[in-house]
Formats: C-alpha cells, sequence, structure tokens
C-alpha cells in the first residue's frame, strides 16, 4: 500500500472505521513508514481530544426545565394518526372522500335527475283533483278511501309511489 | 427493579399515559440536548429545536416502528429539527460567532469558568469549519458513538456518504488542531 492511500485512509483507521483487511494493510505500512505513523498519531490526539472535550462539556437539563419541556410536547399536540395508517384513519383518505362526495352532490344538483316535466307522472285521476282543489271548485265526493301517485326516474327507471287517504288536503299560499 | 422495555412504553404512551412519555425519552434527554446544542453552539436554541423534536416525537409516535431503535429514531427528528432551524435561522456562517453563552459557563469557581469557557471554545473551534452534514456525522459517530450504520439510517444516506463525511470531517478537525498548535497530548492533557 503506497502513503497516498495509506493517508486518504488514516482518519478512518483513527477512527476504527475500516474494514480488518484494510486495517492489516495500513497497520503493515505504518510499521515501515514514519510519516504516516505520525500523520497517524496526530490523527489520533486530534480525534481523542476532540472526544474528551465533547463529554467534559456535555450540558444537561435543569429539571424542572425538562420537565416542562415534556409536559408542553404533550400538551401541545395529542397523538395523531401516522400518515403511514391505513384508511379510515388516515385524514388523507378521509378529505378525499369528502371532496369525492362533494363532487357527486354537485354533479347530481346540476344535472337534476328529478325532473317534474319529465320523470313525475301522477295519475290522472288524482291530478284532476289537485287541480280541482287549486282552482277552488267544490271537490266531488268520491268513495275512494286512498288515493296513489307515482313518479318514474327516466335515467334509472326506479319508481316512487305516493298514498294519500281521503282527507288529504292541499294548502297553496300564494 | 424490573424496567419497562421502549416498546412498552410506546403502547402506554399511545393510551394516553403521559407519565411514560418522559420515561421514555430520560436516557436519552442529555444526548438530544447536547446534539442541538453543537448543532447551533446556543443553549436556548438548542432548548427550542429540543422543544420542537419532542412535540414531533409525539405527534408522530403512532408511525414509529416497534422493535426498531428509539434512540436512533428521536436522534433523527432531533437533527432534522436541527436542519429546519438553522435554514430557517439561515445562521450556517456564523452559528459559532454568535454572542456567547454565558449562562453555560456560570460558575462560582473562576478557575472553574475559565476551563470550561477554554473548553467550550476550542469544540467550537474545531467544529466551525465543518458543514452541517460533517457535524452530524462526527457528532453522532464520535460524540455519541453511534455505529456507522445506525449514523446512515439516522441521517437518511448510504454508509459510504457516512464514512466519506467522516473522514472529511476528522481531517479537518486534524487541520484545525494543527493551527491550534495543540500538539502534544499531554500538554492538553494538563491543561484540561
Amino acid at each position: 500500500m503506497k502513503c497516498k492511500k495509506v493517508h486518504r485512509l488514516l482518519p478512518l483507521m483513527a477512527g476504527g472505521n475500516l474494514r480488518p483487511s484494510q486495517i492489516s494493510a495500513v497497520k503493515a505500512h505504518l510499521e515501515r513508514c514514519s510519516e504516516c505513523q505520525r500523520e497517524y498519531d496526530a490523527y489520533i490526539l486530534s480525534l481523542e481530544t476532540t472526544k474528551e472535550w465533547l463529554e467534559k462539556d456535555r450540558k444537561d437539563w435543569e429539571e424542572s426545565e425538562w420537565q416542562r419541556v415534556v409536559q408542553n410536547a404533550v400538551t401541545q399536540k395529542k397523538p395523531e394518526v401516522s400518515p403511514l395508517a391505513p384508511w379510515p384513519f388516515r385524514k388523507v383518505w378521509a378529505y378525499a372522500l369528502m371532496g369525492v362526495l362533494a363532487v357527486a352532490l354537485t354533479l347530481l344538483l346540476v344535472v337534476n335527475p328529478f325532473d317534474i316535466g319529465q320523470g313525475m307522472m301522477p295519475d290522472s285521476g288524482v291530478a284532476s283533483r289537485i287541480q280541482a282543489q287549486l282552482s277552488g271548485s267544490p271537490l266531488e265526493e268520491s268513495q275512494q278511501q286512498v288515493v296513489k301517485m307515482t313518479m318514474v326516474l327516466p335515467e334509472t327507471g326506479q319508481k316512487i309511489i305516493w298514498f294519500f287517504d281521503k282527507n288529504f288536503a292541499l294548502e297553496v299560499n300564494e | 427493579m424490573w424496567m419497562k422495555n421502549e416498546d412498552e412504553l410506546v403502547g402506554e404512551v399511545l393510551q394516553g399515559d403521559h407519565a411514560s412519555f418522559e420515561q421514555l425519552l430520560r436516557p436519552y434527554r442529555q444526548g438530544l440536548l447536547n446534539m442541538a446544542y453543537r448543532m447551533t453552539g446556543n443553549r436556548e436554541e438548542a432548548k427550542e429545536i429540543c422543544q420542537d423534536a419532542l412535540v414531533k416525537v409525539y405527534k408522530y409516535l403512532h408511525g414509529f416502528q416497534r422493535g426498531k431503535s428509539f434512540k436512533s429514531w428521536a436522534y433523527k427528528i432531533t437533527i432534522n429539527s436541527a436542519y429546519d432551524f438553522l435554514r430557517k435561522k439561515k445562521r450556517f456562517e456564523d452559528t459559532v460567532q454568535r454572542q456567547k453563552d454565558l449562562e453555560w459557563s456560570r460558575s462560582p469557581d473562576p478557575e472553574r469558568q475559565y476551563r470550561n469557557k477554554e473548553i467550550k471554545d476550542r469544540i467550537e473551534t474545531c467544529l466551525k469549519n465543518l458543514s452541517p452534514r460533517e457535524k452530524a456525522v462526527f457528532l453522532l459517530r464520535d460524540g455519541d458513538g453511534f455505529s456507522v450504520d445506525e449514523t446512515s439510517k439516522i441521517l437518511k444516506c448510504s454508509s459510504l456518504s457516512v464514512r466519506t463525511h467522516l473522514s472529511r470531517a476528522r481531517k479537518k478537525i486534524r487541520a484545525q488542531f494543527e493551527r491550534m498548535n495543540l500538539g502534544y497530548r499531554e500538554e492538553v492533557k494538563n491543561e484540561m
């Protein structure tokens, strides 16, 4: 191993961060090269001294200060669900779902499937009676106890049926 | 006395036991504070970083994978908080040059106070030429004794990158020692 390569490896050698094969090669070189050995000693000196300084200058919390910091952490933020958590515990999914529902609702309002002109087709008998009530003419006494009104949705073919008893009265305030 | 392991404590915190949170962090409180302090060089800023880190630890505790090292996870969050702090304040260049933190060197013994200040100044001198990344690698590996693999996981980089930064950091520190004429180990020891 040449001096140039050894010089490159010395910082890691000083902290014991080389592979065993590299360590033995560097050691063999150091035994026969005094200049590299001096360089290695300088690394060891600087590293060990800095470690000692760091150890000697370690700071610690005052107990009250530490307790306050921990208390702040606990009270400031309640534990939240991780962004990696599966649905429905993840907020992102909840917001996405709300967005989809909002879009769907908007589309429903724009398209307006409850189009009365096309979809609502009341029975002719009931319609005539409603018309009679609206115009103020006396309603003919009927023997029928229950009347039925059916609405058919043209898109889905779904039927909605209302049943009215004979006492049903439609009031329109104008 | 039987000690609860970290996973048990994490479980208790998630169930709402606040006392377990303190118990969980107590072994690392000094290390986290010192890491933040070395990154900024200021005690008040270090406390601020730790406060931010602890809030994040508590907030994202659900995301901590049981069975992994809680220590590494807490250090990772603290270092990221320190990066954020330094980025926000734009103090990469003048971290060491700022106003000296007198509170830490406060001591009733003038001689001890002088020695503490000397040591503090020397550490700052050694670390001032390191980039934030080099500083983090050096402090994790040589200051807190994390392995190269652990350091790479904390900093989310490859082992090769850790070795490269570590090598550069040690070279810069060694060069700084030369500039400070600290050629004799015994002399240094006596001064300490």
